[in-house]
């Protein structure tokens, strides 16, 4: 650590200038020296030092200008100030100006050697917070999102504009459309991402425990509350609720859910102590909430409230353009989770995934590549690898030429390219074969 | 390869630092010998306010004595301060040519125990590899036991080993080729 932290020592006494450099050059930090003020600021202009050592006696500019010039440039540098006894009074001032410590000479060895070590510490978890606020910022970019056709486009630009704004969003879409995958992307770039998505998939929680799962209960609030727990709208703080399935909370849920996001205000089951939580909601559903509503099962003053802004992912069926970079982005995921060498996906495979209706959209999509991947060979999917209980949809081939050419390709891959046994199958010898295969310009997949 | 001279300046126990050469020679490889200097005066070192001798400024001296290749430790009784530290077991610089060690805080007798000898040239033996390995280009190393760890009390020196961790003795046969 100490190797990668510079040290910059302004003193105007030059030996105290050697003894500190030659000091920390023993620890194995970089250093280097300045006599005066003005000097220190020349060299901070050329070089980002980590921390700054300051006498604060010094002729011309003094330690305390100083130290106020380095915050006015920088005010992530580490600044030190060293003083005799007698001016702690200006270390304390120093101390007002945003200086991180100060140090009476002459020092006890320990001292400094605590102060520079814990500054660096401050200065690595500095570094460490900003490297993760980056990785986070990039977890889920919008332009990750895979897609081509209009309609996947249509929806990142409706991500990318709602991520801006605070507003309520509501997503529809089919089971396994990818609703909470959306829902992470508008979180990841809205001003919340640096707060988590606190998920509750109301589906998943019996109706008598989802009060308590949402404002959290107290002490004894009811047989087995052993302990007070906060609940998703308190830990949502700050952060996003992405109300998962909100079509299957009950009618009493939802008029205390429609309270609570007109106010922001909550209590915790069994308590009297009114909570207030800044929180952003996302909810999805699969089903259509405007029916529900005309068929009572849905309040509509909840359901204006939740539909600000609206987002529907269509079905992976009306957009078979984003089959096959989706098969191809699963096929990576999957093939480096399980150190396989897939990397491609045959044609009679392709244009039986494109024909293929998808009910369980996207969700079936990566369900099917990672089982034809687990039960594959070699670095192709082929269409034996794909549970397909039937066949290709009719061919539209019309020449006896077009048809030969299809049946010896399949018959090929049937056999993983095995010459002997596919000219055994299709009754032919191999010459005959190897003739055909040229003929049809067939390529090999590997 | 440097050589290596120690001389001791104001020093009682000079038959412990003939104990030490041989060791020392193993250690660094390298030729040691101890040599004298009787006409090196320290009083101009001395500072009134303090009490002190101030090491940097002796250290430059020694440098002077440096002829050709050579690594020269002097070693006194003396209380040795840099100016922004309050006390010192020893100086060197990184790299360089000369180093001091002070005697006056490894004897037991300083904080009221009665005086161990053995103790002491075991004390004295780890600031001399601790200063040396310095002049060699090693750093402080954070790895317990080994004996470039800093210390500032006897009672942390006390707990270090009298040689290096595999890193810095490999760090110091990298600096000595």
């Amino acid at each position: 650590m100490s190797k990668d932290i510079s040290i910059l020592i302004v003193d105007d006494e030059l030996s105290v200038r050697d003894s500190l450099s030659n000091w920390f050059l023993e620890d194995g930090y970089t250093v280097e020296t300045a006599e005066d003020g003005k000097s220190a600021l020349k060299k901070l202009e050329s070089f980002n030092f980590h921390i700054v050592l300051v006498d604060i006696k010094m002729p011309g500019m003094d330690g305390l200008e100083l130290n106020r010039r380095i915050k006015s440039i920088n005010d992530e540098i580490i600044v030190i100030v060293m003083t005799a006894f007698a001016s702690v009074d200006s270390a304390v001032q120093a101390l007002k100006d945003g200086a991180y410590d100060y140090v009476c000479k002459p020092f006890d060895p320990d001292a400094v050697t605590h102060i520079i070590r814990n500054a660096s510490k401050s200065i690595q978890l500095s570094s460490e917070n900003l490297s993760l606020q980056e990785r986070i910022k990039s977890l889920i970019n919008i332009d990750d999102i895979i897609g081509k056709s209009d309609s996947i486009l249509e929806v990142l630009e409706q991500v990318r504009v709602v991520s801006e704004s605070d507003s309520t969003v509501i997503i529809t879409g089919e089971s396994g459309t990818g609703k909470e995958l959306i829902a992470k992307a508008i979180h990841m770039n809205s001003t919340r991402r640096f707060f988590p998505m606190v998920t509750v998939h109301c589906g998943a929680i019996a109706e008598n425990l989802m009060e308590s799962e949402l404002f959290g209960h107290e002490r004894g609030a009811f047989t087995g509350a052993q302990y007070a727990r906060k609940g998703k709208f308190e830990m949502a703080d700050g952060a996003t609720l992405f109300l998962d399935e909100i079509s299957t909370i009950s009618m009493k849920m939802q008029i205390e859910l429609l309270r609570v996001l007109e106010t922001k205000h909550f209590t915790r089951v069994g308590g009297n102590r009114e909570f207030k939580s800044d929180f952003r909601i996302i909810c999805a559903t699969n089903r259509d909430l405007k029916s529900m509503v005309d068929a009572g099962e849905f309040r509509e003053d909840l359901y204006y409230r939740l539909n600000v802004f609206a987002i529907d992912l269509p079905p992976l069926r009306e957009r078979p353009e984003d089959i096959l970079p989706l098969a191809k982005h699963f096929i990576k995921i999957y093939s480096e989770q399980m150190n396989k060498e897939t990397c491609d996906i045959g044609k009679r495979a392709t244009k039986a995934l494109e024909n293929y209706p998808f009910p369980g959209n996207v969700r079936e999509l990566e369900n099917l590549i990672e089982r034809a991947i687990v039960i594959g060979n070699g670095n192709t999917i082929r269409l034996k690898d794909l549970p397909f209980d039937k066949k290709p949809e009719d061919p539209t081939w019309e020449s006896i030429d077009e048809m030969e050419h299809h049946h010896i390709e399949s018959i090929l891959e049937k056999y993983s390219w095995n010459i002997s046994k596919s000219a055994k199958a299709l009754g032919v010898d191999r010459a005959t074969l190897y003739s055909k295969i040229k003929k049809y310009n067939i390529p090999k997949h590997q | 390869m440097p050589s290596i001279k120690i001389v001791p300046i104001q020093f009682a126990q000079v038959e412990i630092l003939e104990d030490l050469l041989p060791e020392l020679s193993t250690h660094f490889r390298t030729e040691v010998i101890l040599g004298s200097l009787p006409r090196f005066d320290l009083s101009p070192y001395f500072n009134p306010v303090r009490s002190q001798y101030d090491a940097n400024e002796i250290i430059v001296e020694l440098n002077k004595l440096v002829v050709g290749e050579m690594k020269i430790v002097g070693v006194t009784d003396l209380d040795l301060f840099i100016p922004v530290l309050k006390y010192i077991f020893g100086q060197a610089y990184l790299g360089g040519n000369a180093a001091l060690i002070s005697g006056y805080r490894l004897y037991n007798s300083r904080y009221g125990l009665p005086e161990d000898l053995n103790i002491f040239a075991d004390r004295l033996k780890k600031c001399m590899i601790h200063e040396l390995g310095h002049a060699f280009g090693l750093i402080h190393c954070q790895q317990p036991g080994c004996v470039m760890l800093p210390t500032t009390y006897v009672e942390e020196m006390d707990q270090k080993l009298t040689t290096m961790c595999s890193s810095c003795f490999a760090q110091l046969r990298e600096n000595q080729r």
